[in-house]
């Protein structure tokens, strides 16, 4: 049975020990958020937050709810323990089924429990985490899903995208300029002078936040994909003041209209890829003119930074096989992609069963041809388990050439300016550079010149290597 | 006296004077970080200042200033935003709102 809702996940991780109710009275300036911190960096479980300073019990903060991958199999139904290559087969196999969504009647939606409209509209209603000490305000969208519409087609797109409290009516945001929300703005509403409906989203099911990570393809709907990760249809419901669709389950839905002509301050914020760094007073606005929530609402928080989190989690695994199929569409001949929640979707590994310059030079081809988000990308050969990120690192070691097996590539306009290393200047004309690392054989070279790997595995006979196995209990030595 | 705080890209970038800025209250409480639009007289030292506020700076990754500034402000705007279309230098519109209200 999926996951109806967020709520609902908790009565699983809290059977699996995967959950912490903590009691005791937090502040929402700070405290939570470094809370979480600590959490995510020792390896811990996911928070509930019961009660909040300044705020009437019944008003929680959770934070990292899928922020390992034994939470991430556990929200797909799958055992603590599973595997992360195995995760990766299991949402590979669903993503791409389709399964349409089930429209709600308002009645019957949990999120429309309780509605502010208009002028009772009050953000500070909530407990809204400031997260990390320095961030430019208080940040209700971390784990959220955001939704808009092109009014032409009907594409609805889901994303995640961070928002902060302006004042009691007004967010401020940041999705990047090459953002699909982006797109859709720019396109159909920006050229009209006309503001866009947008729904911010917090705490529907784990799997559709995990969706909202995913790099679905424009004119994709991101429900419908749910659905299938989900194998049963989510749940939707009609905005108040839009016809946006949300999940109904949802604990707390903020409408609004991102405005084509107003802006105001954003950020900066402690990001994705573990650092805050300038990324401010470049984004968007929206005011507020719905929020409908469930009773005892609970604001889903991540307390990003440093790596792992529900962040760095969840895109290592959307963006990894999102980038598979897109790497065999541009005719790489991809065994596996993995994207190591360390390296922040700034480092991918890519298996090659044919390597070389030109194979290495197909895939930095495919990374840079559009919006850039990652950069930097080790291709090795198919003997090496991208999973395994102690093989990955000998095989750029040993078979990475300094000379000839870099190959990287400039552009403008498109790049991530949340790149910690790239300059203020960069960053503003989103310019940016990405390299691949061809960490595999030449293809050229004859068989008998090739180095043999020397493990255990691969430089004994398979007789040597099955007299080996099948006596070793009798060596008495304990692995 | 209320404390404030104010984000720009670099400390060096906050001049003496009349001012329009967004400001975000540090007065605890649930509405604590609320913004207010506003235009002031911003100084280094509180001499000199009618009713002055504190007011820290804060550059663009978020690292406060050492020592506080002080404000005066004069007008809360009512508007929660500057003129701008979505992805613009916000920075930059409250400098163009500073010409176009002659502030300097």
């Amino acid at each position: 049975m999926a996951f109806n809702s967020h709520r609902d996940f908790f009565e699983t991780l809290e059977k699996e020990g995967e959950l912490a109710r903590v009691k005791k009275e937090v502040d929402w300036d700070g405290e939570a958020g470094a809370i979480g911190r600590k959490t995510y960096e020792s390896g811990g479980p996911a928070i509930l937050f019961e009660k909040i300073k300044d705020y009437s019990e019944g008003y929680r903060i959770s934070n990292g709810t899928t922020g390992t991958w034994g939470r991430v199999a556990l929200s797909m139904e799958m055992a603590r323990s599973t595997p992360v290559r195995e995760i990766y087969r299991e949402y590979e196999k669903r993503v791409d089924v389709k399964i349409p969504p089930k429209i709600l009647k308002k009645a019957n939606a949990p999120c429309k429990e309780n509605i502010m409209l208009g002028d009772e509209v009050d953000l500070y209603q909530f407990p809204m985490p400031m997260i990390h000490e320095g961030d430019g305000g208080r940040y209700v969208g971390t784990w959220d899903v955001v939704i808009n519409k092109e009014p032409e087609t009907n594409w609805t797109n889901w994303g995640m995208y961070r928002f902060m409290a302006h004042t009691k009516n007004w967010l401020t945001g940041w999705p990047q300029t090459t953002s699909q929300l982006a797109l859709i703005m720019k396109k159909s509403y920006l050229p009209y002078n006309k503001p866009m409906p947008v729904a911010i989203v917090l705490g529907a099911d784990p799997l559709s936040h995990i969706i909202a990570t995913a790099g679905i393809k424009p004119y994709e709907n991101e429900a419908e994909h749910a659905g299938g990760l989900r194998q049963k249809a989510v749940e939707l419901v009609q905005c108040e003041t839009s016809d946006l669709m949300v999940p109904a389950h949802a604990e707390i839905v903020i409408e609004g209209d991102l405005m084509p002509d107003q802006i105001a301050p954003d950020g900066p914020f402690g990001e994705y890829p573990g650092y805050r760094s300038g990324t401010m007073c470049a984004g968007v606005a929206v005011k507020v003119k719905a929020i409908t929530y469930r009773s005892k609402p609970i604001v889903t928080m991540i307390a990003l930074g440093t790596p792992p989190d529900d962040s760095s989690i969840a895109a290592s695994l959307t963006a990894a096989v999102a980038m598979k199929k897109g790497l065999l569409r541009h005719g790489v001949p991809v065994t596996d992609v993995y994207v190591p929640p360390e390296g922040v979707t700034h480092l991918i590994v890519i298996g090659v069963t044919r390597g070389g310059t030109e194979t290495a030079r197909k895939v930095l081809d495919y990374f840079t041809l559009r919006r850039i988000m990652t950069n930097k990308h080790i291709v090795v050969d198919a003997d090496v388990d991208v999973f395994n990120m102690a093989e990955v690192l000998h095989c750029f070691a040993t078979r990475c050439h300094p000379g000839r097996g870099i190959l990287y590539e400039w552009y403008e306009g498109r790049s991530n300016s949340l790149t910690p290393f790239y300059s203020p200047e960069e960053r503003k004309k989103l310019k940016g550079c990405s390299v691949a690392f061809d960490s595999t054989w030449p293809p050229e070279w004859e068989k008998e010149i090739v180095p043999i790997k020397a493990s255990f595995k691969t430089i004994y006979t398979k007789e040597m290597i099955d007299k080996v196995n099948s006596n070793w209990d009798s060596y008495g030595i304990k692995l | 006296m209320k404390e404030w705080q104010t984000f720009l890209r670099r400390f060096s970038d906050m001049i003496e004077g009349k001012r329009e800025l967004f400001i975000k209250d540090l007065t605890p409480g649930k509405a604590k970080y609320d913004t207010k639009h506003v235009i002031g007289t911003v100084a280094k030292s509180k001499k000199g200042l009618n009713k002055p506020d504190i007011l820290w700076l804060r550059g663009e990754s978020g690292e406060r200033s050492r020592e506080p500034w002080y404000i005066s402000i004069e007008q809360t705007l009512k508007e929660d935003w500057v003129p701008g279309k979505p992805w613009e230098d916000v920075l930059e519109a409250l400098d163009k709102m500073e010409t176009v209200r002659g502030l300097r």
